[in-house]
């Protein structure tokens, strides 16, 4: 684990703002790179009281992963950044939701101009799911995330 | 119907602890655990998330100790629901919130829970201080870490650090550092029969007398780690004398900065510490410690003594 440097910070924020509009994301949050293209954010405070500590394993919380010149967000990555996402994000209604959070697939609404999207059910953001040409989204829910199929 | 067995050695040894009631304590082990949950105020506001369950007709009432706690009625299944798995909402027994009550984190201060896995105190303590501060969560088991770590992502704390070690090294890097430090010990389980029946039938007086020298090492390491006037919590969720008062009389003789402090927690049920136990006399100020039955309120049963560092 090794916090982001400038220049990895600053391409992650500039495609953060070609695909959903942010600005400023994760500000006054330390990123760190913890494996895989996986980004994760924490406090200063906690990144810097880890240093007296050893063994530690992780850091505060998962938010993104880079995948090509894409970002992918988690449920709690979109989550944190919230009314920050200004475009490619699209609104669920509560069984669409539940769908979602099964990894179903879920037919697109609108036009949307990116690869990725952002669901959101009211105030509730679910991370980012895949624009497919077959005219489906389809969620990138972690399986450990997913509501069992009944 | 099936129905409980008891190994004899636990019987007798029940038996023997004073104000139980061993009818009542099969009764209580025969019932199922009780569901309830915690509303997750770091990702919504309570009131939002209370409104989302009852629109969907689930009903609950608040748990008087616990912020933020709901015990739901009804035999109604939270654990598939779209709160449940975006972290809106956290599964987790009603008294088992009690020792993270006793601890009263706040925002801005430095904890430690020693024994963290699977993390529904550690994410109870994240939610107390509200994201400000330092929250250390340590584990020895890399495979119990994963649990931890999911139940982590899913309510989202940003100031936690998540370290893998034993408990008992802690002191060798972080001592006198936690304004307040969680030790929810490793424990026979005898408070939480209703979850699994195996362990009335495998219980054993050597497995108690193992755990015991552990946890007391554990209490041990952890006031070490804790701060001249900072709070300590050793909790337990079992019933044996010998993993509870007796581990925190060796504390009391051994630290004479260590002192039991009274805890209140409203409208949960509890009984006294025990001060005298197989003819050994504890220190009388283990009277302030809780112990409570499963049947005292139809849910878990628990061990919490709350010790302060002077100085």
């Amino acid at each position: 684990m090794r916090p982001l440097t400038s220049g990895e910070r600053r391409i992650l924020e500039n495609r953060l703002m070609r695909q959903y509009g942010v600005e400023e994301a994760f500000k006054d949050l330390i990123l760190v790179m913890a494996g895989q293209k996986r980004i994760r954010a924490c406090t200063r405070e906690a990144y810097e009281f880890s240093k007296k500590l050893r063994k530690v394993q992780q850091l505060g919380i998962y938010v993104a992963k880079l995948r090509g010149e894409d970002v992918v967000l988690s449920i709690e990555g979109s989550q944190l950044l919230g009314d920050k996402i200004k475009v490619n994000v699209i609104d669920l209604d509560e069984d669409e939701a539940i769908e979602w959070m099964k990894a179903s697939p879920i037919r697109i609404k609108g036009e949307p101009t990116g690869k990725y999207v952002v669901a959101r059910h009211g105030k509730i953001y679910l991370g980012s799911g895949i624009v497919s040409r077959d005219g489906k989204i389809y969620p990138q829910v972690a399986k450990w995330r997913r509501i069992p199929e009944l | 119907m099936s129905k409980l067995i008891m190994s004899d050695d636990l019987r007798r040894y029940l038996d023997l602890i004073p104000d139980l009631d061993l009818e009542l304590l099969l009764e209580a082990y025969e019932r199922p655990l009780p569901e309830a949950f915690r509303t997750n105020t770091l990702k919504l506001p309570e009131e939002e998330i209370l409104q989302r369950l009852r629109d969907k007709g689930i009903e609950f009432r608040p748990i008087p100790w616990a912020r933020y706690g709901y015990q739901a009625e009804g035999g109604v299944e939270l654990g598939t629901t779209l709160e449940h798995m975006a972290g809106l909402i956290y599964l987790q027994g009603p008294v088992s919130m009690a020792p993270v009550e006793a601890l009263d984190p706040k925002p801005g201060e430095t904890v430690l829970d020693m024994c963290a896995a699977p993390g529904s105190k550690t994410t109870q303590i994240a939610q107390l201080m509200k994201g400000e501060g330092v929250l250390v969560a340590n584990d020895i088991s890399y495979e119990r870490v994963k649990a931890l770590s999911s139940n982590i992502q899913k309510i989202g704390v940003l100031n936690v650090v998540v370290t893998v070690m034993d408990g008992r090294r802690l002191p060798r890097y972080v001592k006198e550092t936690f304004d307040k430090v969680l030790i929810d010990a490793p424990c026979s389980s005898l408070g939480i029969i209703s979850k699994d029946w195996g362990v009335a039938k495998s219980w054993s007086y050597r497995v108690v007398e193992r755990l015991s020298r552990l946890q007391a090492q554990l209490l041990r390491a952890g006031f070490e780690t804790l701060k001249p006037g900072g709070t300590l919590i050793y909790s337990t969720c079992t019933l044996t004398v010998e993993e509870n008062e007796m581990v925190v009389d060796k504390l009391l003789r051994e630290r004479s900065d260590a002192v039991i402090k009274p805890i209140n927690l409203p409208g949960l049920k509890h009984r006294h510490g025990v001060t005298e136990w197989n003819n050994l006399r504890f220190d009388p100020s283990l009277k302030h410690t809780l112990r409570i039955m499963p049947y005292d309120n139809w849910a878990e049963g628990f061990y919490i003594a709350r010790i302060v560092k002077e100085g």
